[in-house]
């Protein structure tokens, strides 16, 4: 099998897009459905004494209000936003539902509903527990601390120790999650917006104790999700269901923009703690990376921020930690890039300081410290390409014009500088299952049960089938998004493609093998009696010795075809495997009024086969454009008094808009990775990673000020 | 977030006699900061006067005056080459506002009266004494980064968020109002100067400008004047484009045979209400463009400021930035 | 005084059909495109103005529709998504946002689309600077901010 990159075509679904004809979900509510609208707790902490909804119930149609006295119970391990008892953790957690038969009327009884509490002693932020900083189990899918080598003694002839912030970020896909649900007895038709259509299935059934097969989860088109419609937007989803259940009438519930600040995720802030060691040639000796971060006051989770510190770079001793402090707060969970790309903010920056404190070029530190092998793990790397991705994005910035002196560049009136920065992310595979078939009618359809969040999965499926079958991409119908379909993975982790990749091509070759043996079986074929070996598929048309014959007059005659393959990443990896990336920032600061501009950004990518390089190209940007928002923009801000989110709407918190757009240059780094099924690594996540370091090092380059907590704002340079 | 009726005025009589027939009435046109306010149950009108078919949407530079009818659409004005020409304040404030859509949708006079970006105000969760009298105010000891370092009280710190007021409170502009039973459609009742429109919070932060109840807002008049041709606007903004300001300062100079004869400086994003920075003005009156002037008024912009928790960097902002708009000015032919 | 009421009559050009709907005193005119028009093209994203996924053009202006009170749009002329490719025909702006791979979800891709023809009416699509200013109250979550500016410019010729 050759595996090779694929073609830059525009993706399939661009024209129902570009002309308004897309249906996401909540574009056709299911009909006579119940409209659901949520109360939200105004405390951080305590109980629900009382509710009283007697005003909400007489309004106009008002058809019932749900509480955790007279909701449906679940079974299994439940989320406070599932009203399953009267404690309350945080500041907007729902307290009740209002059902009606309009979303408007909803909305106004719930404003009706008096809740009263009991509050307790609540703890807002993270700043006022860092004491009570403890261990979790995890940190993400790895372990929580890691010691190599021994830091503390490891020789120095410069050392680095340094304190890096990030603050809470929300995903904020401009779709907003919604959720429509129908039971028919214990059979359930859930559409919703979901990055993992068969385990929120899964988790369904576990929840309401009814059979799996009973339920069918869709959600065939999704207006971005960045994290923020998986495992967090669930309890959401699940309120929907049980709404329905209580009601025995099909709801729809969609959340509103607010909500979407406290319901559904963010990434977690954290207070990283950076120390590093090296030798006066720039040799690092030692690493410490001890990361503090906010967790809720009812569930546990880590991003694994500080890991990027044990593969990135050669260096025989490096320690990690993760440490989380409960909140009376939202749910913290993964949002693009989670762990890398905060955690590389701290060490790419203190990379950079070491770089100066050393007075050599930070990109030269960089390569002489190139890891050629995964130091934690000890294995090899399935393939690393990160040299290539620094000369690459090297020369086309022009790093080697850079000077030396902090602010020597200048352009009119704004000080230049250029920083730069490294980039990894770890290549994650899930088991999936996909189908291509031959319609009779001489369509070919691929079937897999995955979503596609924008990045283009559904134009990379088919894709994959058109080439590994012989058709023109315009006879491929692509069907994800519905549990009725072969099981895919979920959509996050940048996983999907390189988890789907194998299963597609292996049924579009087996059917492709078995529709050349059809047709030299078939006694009505012009290529009966060919040696199955001489005949070949392309454009649809199968030929053989000068004979030929449409794929589509084959299976008019003899019938639908349909292949299903699977495949399975190996449970014990002999291989390390990472995409990688080197990403330059120019920035210009108007030295007097402190305002921060991005000028221009040259980034490479190593990330194995390109499945679609147009594609491809635009998830790239589209993760630097986040690096962008974490670096100068993104901010939850939490009023530390009420425990209260206070900007929660799109005009105060502040993502990245048009005019703060640098131009771009990406280099796609040629990438063969023999090791990896499918040659795919994955590209969705590491276009965040590291950027937001690259922009504060390029400040510090322009200004000679080091800001080490983001977001990187005027009054740091005005001070 | 309570359900209101509509009704349309078909004059502007008809729709000084809506509000008064329908007490808490208010008039709507653009709706760009009415209705979002409203869905975020910030304010609950009973009603809404729908005011934009009335015929005040036109812009006239005249010899000694520009007129600007307060249902004139922001992109209108901005785009208006008189107005650029006469008083570049005004076009580059507009243009800096809000975004395209915004600016098409909304009108002069809704921009003047529009409420604080304040994020106590508008959430309905927090204590705020603008728009919960009495409830206290959450900003002062919160997050007060976006908060005045002029004219707060100890009930109230929101900053005004009208760009353009700024640049009209430097270019000595007065809104001419129209109440009922005055001159109606035939012109307006009174002219209050827009320094004198919007009053300080002291101990009622719910009281934002000197109109009555059931006044409307019929034009803006901006003198035509040496002053006004040489002004400018200038904006410091977290995001390039569509925020809020920061600080931001409008300026005019009058210079004539190198000496400075006239200065107007207004400051946005650090007052109550658009602040006039009248130490500044003073240090630059009968003096020589440049130094020791411009450094004096620089140092002056920031005479009684207060600053709070987090927005004492806007001290030292507000003196750069009066610097460089004079700078700009002088250098401006 | 029995002008005021909680329900208008209105009447609209939605798309170049001429339509008669009844509205509430509260809706937004993206309400009433949505929920009653049934044309789904613009999108309830943040609903207060700041995202530019609703975006509409109302006698040929941009504007975000949830902001604008639906009944103070009797007797416009309203163009969404919808209808601006009649018959099936891209308009230039659609043909090079699918050229440039402007958009991944989609999701905020009709407000872009209808914010670019606007900005083109406008005669404000001069640089590349400008586009980027003038297009800044339409946000995309994916990024695609580069390709979107890129096809506007290649449509605008500029």
């Amino acid at each position: 099998m050759t595996v090779r990159n694929g073609s830059a075509t525009p993706r399939i679904d661009a024209v129902v897009k570009v002309t308004g004809a897309a249906r996401y979900e909540g574009d056709t509510p299911m009909t006579g459905a119940l409209h659901a609208a949520l109360v939200a707790a105004p405390i951080a902490s305590g109980r629900i004494v009382r509710v009283d909804d007697a005003a909400a119930l007489q309004m106009t149609g008002v058809a019932c209000v749900l509480t955790h006295a007279n909701a449906p119970r679940l079974a299994g391990s439940t989320s406070p936003i599932m009203l399953q008892d009267p404690t309350v953790w945080f500041v907007g957690q729902p307290v009740a539902l209002v059902l009606a038969e309009t979303a408007w009327q909803a909305r106004l009884a719930a404003a009706a509903v008096e809740v009263h509490y009991e509050a307790s002693p609540a703890i807002t932020t993270m700043h006022q527990a860092l004491d009570r900083a403890y261990a979790p189990a995890s940190a993400g899918h790895v372990a929580t601390d890691s010691l190599r080598g021994d830091p503390e003694r490891a020789p120095r002839a410069c050392e680095i120790a340094q304190r890096y912030t990030t603050p809470t970020h929300n995903h904020h896909p401009l779709e907003v999650p919604c959720v429509m649900a129908r039971w028919q007895g214990d059979a359930l038709l859930v559409h919703a917006t979901s990055q993992a259509v068969f385990a929120h299935r899964r988790r369904l059934a576990a929840h309401f104790g009814v059979p799996v097969d009973g339920i069918r989860v869709v959600s065939r088109l999704l207006g971005g999700g960045f994290g923020a419609k998986g495992s967090a937007w669930f309890p959401c989803l699940v309120l929907g269901v049980l709404a329905a259940r209580h009601a025995g009438r099909p709801v729809a519930l969609e959340l509103t923009r607010a909500e979407m600040f406290t319901l559904i995720g963010r990434r977690q802030e954290t207070i990283q703690q950076l120390r590093l060691a090296a030798t006066s040639r720039g040799e690092l000796t030692a690493i410490r990376h001890d990361t503090i971060a906010q967790t809720s006051a009812f569930g546990e989770y880590a991003d694994p921020t500080a890991t990027v510190s044990r593969v990135l770079y050669a260096c025989p001793s490096v320690a990690t930690t993760h440490r989380l402090v409960r909140v009376h707060a939202p749910q913290p969970n993964p949002m693009r890039a989670p762990g890398e790309g905060p955690g590389s903010f701290a060490l790419e920056c203190a990379l950079d300081e070491l770089a100066h404190a050393l007075g050599l070029d930070p990109l030269e530190l960089r390569v002489r410290n190139h890891a050629d092998h995964d130091q934690h793990s000890g294995l090899p790397w399935s393939s690393n390409s990160l040299r290539a991705c620094y000369r690459a994005a090297a020369d086309a910035f022009g790093w080697h014009a850079r000077p030396a002196q902090i602010g020597s560049l200048r352009n009119g009136r704004s000080v230049v500088g250029w920083g730069m920065a490294a980039a990894c992310y770890p290549v994650y595979r899930m088991a999936a299952q996909a189908e291509v078939a031959l319609d009779r009618d001489g369509r070919v359809i691929v079937r897999c049960g995955t979503q596609d969040l924008g990045g283009g999965t559904t134009t990379i499926l088919a894709q994959l089938a058109a080439a590994a079958l012989g058709v023109p991409l315009a006879a491929i119908t692509v069907e994800i998004g519905d549990t009725e379909l072969p099981e895919g993975p979920y959509s996050g982790g940048a996983h999907v493609s390189a988890s789907v990749t194998p299963a597609v091509e292996q049924a579009a070759r087996t059917l492709r093998h078995q529709l050349i043996e059809r047709a030299v079986a078939d006694a009505a074929s012009p290529l009966f009696g060919h040696p199955p070996g001489g005949v070949a598929i392309a454009d649809g048309l199968l030929t053989g010795s000068g004979r030929s014959e449409s794929l589509a007059a084959l299976v008019a005659r003899t019938g639908r075809l349909a292949c299903t393959a699977h495949d399975a990443p190996d449970p014990e990896p002999r291989v390390s495997a990472y995409a990688h990336g080197a990403i330059f920032a120019e920035v210009g600061v108007d030295p007097d009024l402190g305002a921060i501009r991005v000028q221009r950004i040259s980034a490479a990518y190593a990330c194995g086969r390109i499945l679609n390089p147009l594609l491809a190209r635009s998830q790239l940007i589209g993760g630097l454009v986040g690096g962008i928002g974490m670096a100068l923009h993104e901010q939850a801000v939490t009023d530390s008094r009420t425990g209260r989110v206070l900007n929660t709407n799109l005009a105060d918190y502040a993502i990245p808009v048009h005019a703060d757009m640098p131009s771009f240059d990406i280099a796609l780094v040629d990438e063969h990775d023999p090791h990896l099924a499918g040659g795919v690594k994955g590209i969705g996540m590491i276009g965040t990673v590291g950027v937001a370091a690259a922009i504060a090092n390029a400040v510090y380059h322009a200004t000679g000020r080091r800001i080490r907590d983001l977001p990187l704002r005027l009054e740091q340079l005005i001070a | 977030m309570r359900p209101f009726d509509y009704a349309r005025a078909t004059s502007v009589c008809d729709a000084l006699e809506l509000a008064a027939a329908r007490p808490g009435a208010v008039f709507v046109a653009g709706g760009t900061d009415l209705v979002p306010l409203w869905k975020d149950a910030v304010c609950a009108p009973p009603a809404v006067i729908d005011i934009s078919r009335l015929p005040l949407g036109a812009v006239e530079v005249g010899d000694r005056e520009i007129a600007i009818g307060a249902l004139a659409r922001m992109a209108d004005v901005a785009d208006h080459p008189g107005i650029g020409a006469a008083a570049p304040a005004i076009a580059e404030a507009l243009r800096a506002s809000a975004s395209g859509q915004l600016r098409n949708a909304a009108t002069i006079g809704g921009n003047l009266v529009q409420r604080t970006r304040c994020s106590y105000f508008r959430t309905a969760g927090f204590s705020c004494n603008k728009r919960a009298p009495g409830s206290g105010c959450g900003a002062l000891g919160g997050d007060d980064r976006r908060h005045a370092i002029f004219g707060a009280s100890e009930h109230c710190a929101a900053t005004h968020a009208s760009d353009l007021a700024v640049a009209l409170v430097a270019l000595d502009a007065t809104v001419d109002l129209v109440g009922r039973g005055g001159a109606g459609d035939a012109g307006g009742d009174r002219a209050v100067a827009v320094g004198e429109l919007f009053v300080t919070p002291g101990d009622r932060p719910d009281r934002e400008t000197v109109l009555r109840p059931g006044e409307l807002i019929r034009a803006l008049r901006v003198p035509r004047t040496a002053l006004a041709r040489r002004s400018c606007y200038l904006k410091v903004r977290d995001r390039a484009s569509f925020d809020f300001a920061v600080v931001s300062v409008a300026a005019a100079l009058h210079i004539e045979a190198g000496v400075v004869r006239d200065a107007r400086l207004a400051a946005g994003g650090v007052g109550t209400v658009p602040w006039r920075l009248r130490g500044s003005e003073q240090a630059l009156a009968g003096a020589r463009p440049g130094e020791p002037a411009f450094a004096e008024a620089a140092a002056r912009a920031t005479d009684g400021a207060r600053p709070l928790g987090h927005n004492g960097f806007k001290l030292e902002l507000l003196r750069r930035c009066v610097r460089r708009v004079l700078d700009e000015l002088a250098g401006a032919a | 005084m029995t002008r005021f009421s909680d329900r208008i009559e209105i009447a609209m050009s939605v798309n170049g059909e001429a339509r008669r709907v009844g509205v509430s005193a509260c809706a937004t005119l993206l309400d009433v495109v949505r929920d009653q028009l049934g044309l789904t093209g613009a999108k309830r994203a943040c609903d207060r103005g700041a995202c530019g996924a609703c975006t509409v053009l109302v006698d040929g202006r941009r504007i975000y529709a949830c902001l604008a009170l639906a009944a103070a749009q009797d007797g416009k002329r309203v163009v969404t998504i919808e209808g601006l490719a009649p018959g099936g025909e891209l308009h230039p702006i659609q043909r090079a946002f699918v050229a440039h791979d402007a958009l991944q979800c989609g999701y905020c891709t009709p407000g872009q689309i209808l914010s670019a023809v606007g900005l083109l009416g406008e005669g404000r699509a001069t640089d590349e600077a400008t586009v980027r200013e003038q297009m800044s109250g339409n946000l995309c979550r994916c990024g695609a901010y580069p390709q979107i500016v890129a096809a506007i410019r290649e449509a605008a010729g500029v």
